[in-house]
């Protein structure tokens, strides 16, 4: 796998591009998907907020004066609202993955394989510049692999420990307390990972920043299909069925 | 020390009056001063500095005084021993004195003995344990009775004044005498309705309980272990009816003055207590209707120095063998293994975390950072392409 391969390839596409003079727009999370990424986002932010607002400490409250006790019930109220939503769309996720043709595939392709971990050095050799070219990666390299196991080992610790708090009179004590420990402690693992991981790997990066609006269209163009997932780029470009499926006429046709 | 809070207390009250002064009670006629202590005691900027420094106020302001608790008591029924002029050697007021009140039901002179011997008995009180050995620390009947002498009307149930003043209104139908009426009522929906709010309550017993010195003399644990659970967490939100200490350390059909320890049979905190102290306080109050024997037996308070202590390095564990720690014994005494066997499994499942996200984290900082160079580096590398 030559670098110079690729370019010639992609320099080779450029010109099919220029003769066939339409953009080519590649759909990364479709619709279905889209949905179900814009309602775990909202549940998340609630019951982040909702949740760290109980270590608030005392004298930072003042200034609620005596909305105070107003605010802690809806706070529970909608923590709990949004835990559900979040399980809910969770356990969608699992069906999707299973019953439907695009949840299979998202599935197949985001399954850990040995390549991962050669991609993984391979860039971190492209960072302190020892290699010159960052690996080709396909549709979810190692950074999307690592962040969605973490995202199902974290949600389904929450959920489990928030069930449990939620019904709290049903356990011993010790279970409850387990409980609450490790939903703290997963909350804040969870936070800090999305905004270190996700936040700059989708928005902060330097020729992203200050925000991509991929997660509102679900395309991506040529450009960056070709920077950022070449195999996935390649594989779409050399498979009709592939084509049909990722290949999309532009943004607003595709609302 | 003491005097010092005297102070602080009779500064907090002062203050207190001076703004509160023209709500609430209106403004009854004061008590008659027939021993003619005004005569001196009315002048604000009577006082001096004692031998300690602290500075004394010796002024008494009539209208409220006479609005308060003890407004129809006479200065020398509780200050015995002021027979001299100037006065010398002045002793402490102590709440057992008979004064010259008459205890309505009886007809005979009214005392606070009965309270105080009972108060006595408890885990607070001087006669409890003959083991105790810092007496000093220990709180007595003014420490938590300010006797703010200023009690606006308020509802004995919930806050509405309107409700008091309805209420007095027919109080005063048959009991025409006014002040003797208000003062009934005050009496009455005194003992009605708690006087503190939780986090009131909460600052009054955590101003010993809360000072970790004081509290492992005494073999006690500091009680900053309350504000790590979610009881704290409604206080702090000043939910109506959130669970300060009184709420389990004193629930419904307990008193504040018979306070004992949990391992005593009778304390609504021993074990087989807890069930109900959780789930249904005489009906009254019911916080967790549905608590079993395995939820309301476990831990409350967060695991604090008694656990680990027992956990500690060998070292630390003999070393208050050496100094015969009240503690230790105490831990030792009290901690169940089952409760070591908890507070370990916690300890570990916060120490892997604490790992996991510290390296995770930080692999994670150090991964993107190395993008974000690498990025920078290519895009200037390539310039005019972007």
């Amino acid at each position: 796998m030559s670098h110079n391969e690729i370019t010639m390839e992609q320099g080779k596409m450029s010109k099919e591009k220029e003769q066939g003079d339409t953009p080519l727009y590649f759909v990364r999370l479709n619709f279905n998907e889209r949905v179900q990424h814009m309602i775990f986002v909202v549940s998340f932010i609630v019951l982040a907020a909702t949740g760290f607002m109980v270590w608030i400490p005392e004298t930072t409250l003042d200034f609620l004066g005596g909305a105070k006790e107003t605010v802690f019930t809806v706070r529970g109220v909608l923590h709990r609202m949004a835990g559900t939503a979040m399980i809910i769309v969770s356990a969608y996720h699992f069906y999707y993955l299973i019953f439907k043709r695009a949840g299979r595939r998202w599935l197949f392709d985001m399954m850990p394989r040995p390549k991962d971990i050669k991609e993984f050095i391979h860039n971190m050799l492209y960072y302190i510049e020892v290699k010159e070219h960052p690996p080709e990666f396909d549709r979810f390299s190692y950074k999307h692999k690592m962040e969605y196991l973490a995202l199902i080992v974290g949600t389904g610790l929450m959920s489990a420990s928030g069930l449990i708090l939620w019904a709290e009179s049903f356990w011993d004590k010790f279970i409850i307390d387990i409980a609450a420990l490790i939903h703290g402690m997963e909350a804040v693992l969870a936070c800090l990972a999305v905004m270190v991981w996700h936040m700059y790997e989708v928005h902060l990066r330097p020729h992203k920043f200050p925000g991509d609006n991929m997660w509102l269209t679900g395309i991506i163009d040529e450009a960056e299909m070709k920077e950022e997932y070449p195999l996935h780029y390649k594989r779409i470009m050399s498979d009709p069925k592939l084509r049909k499926i990722y290949l999309t006429k532009g943004p607003k046709q595709d609302e | 020390m003491k005097l010092s809070l005297y102070f602080k207390l009779a500064v907090v009250a002062f203050i207190a009056v001076c703004s509160g002064a023209g709500a609430g009670f209106a403004q009854s006629e004061a008590a008659p001063d027939e021993e003619n202590c005004l005569i001196c005691h009315r002048y604000p900027n009577l006082g001096r500095y004692d031998e300690d420094g602290t500075r004394r106020i010796y002024y008494i302001n009539d209208v409220l005084f006479g609005n308060s608790v003890h407004g129809e008591a006479r200065c020398k029924g509780c200050h015995t021993d002021l027979d001299k002029i100037p006065h010398d050697e002045v002793k402490k007021v102590d709440c057992a004195t008979q004064c010259h009140i008459k205890e309505p039901s009886s007809n005979l002179d009214f005392s606070h003995k009965n309270m105080v011997k009972k108060y006595d008995n408890s885990v607070h009180g001087q006669a409890a344990d003959e083991k105790k050995k810092f007496p000093e620390d220990l709180p007595t009947c003014t420490y938590c009775h300010e006797n703010r002498s200023y009690n606006p009307y308020e509802g004995a149930w919930g806050k509405s004044a309107a409700l008091a003043l309805e209420t007095l209104a027919r109080c005063q139908a048959c009991h025409t005498e006014k002040a003797w009426t208000e003062e009934i009522y005050a009496h009455f929906t005194h003992r009605m309705r708690r006087q503190r709010e939780q986090d009131e309550i909460i600052r009054l017993c955590t101003s010993c309980h809360e000072n970790e010195e004081k509290m492992t003399r005494h073999g006690l644990e500091a009680v900053s272990t309350f504000k790590d659970t979610f009881h704290w967490t409604m206080v702090k939100y000043g939910v109506e009816n959130a669970p300060d200490c009184i709420s389990c350390h004193v629930p419904v059909g307990y008193t504040t003055h018979e306070i004992q320890p949990r391992t005593d049979p009778v304390s609504p905190t021993n074990k087989r207590n807890r069930v109900k102290t959780c789930s249904n306080q005489g009906g009254v109050q019911e916080c967790h209707p549905g608590a079993t024997a395995d939820f309301a037996e476990g831990r409350v308070h967060a695991y604090g120095s008694k656990v680990q202590l027992l956990t500690a390095r060998e070292a630390v564990i003999a070393e208050a063998e050496a100094e015969d720690s009240v503690m230790l014994i105490r831990a030792r005494e009290e901690v169940s293994d089952e409760e070591i066997f908890h507070y370990k499994i916690l300890s570990l499942i916060r120490l892997v975390y604490q790992v996991l996200i510290g390296s995770v984290i930080g692999f994670m900082v150090l991964h993107q950072l190395l993008d974000f160079r690498r990025i920078r580096k290519k895009m200037k590398t390539e310039g005019t392409h972007h």
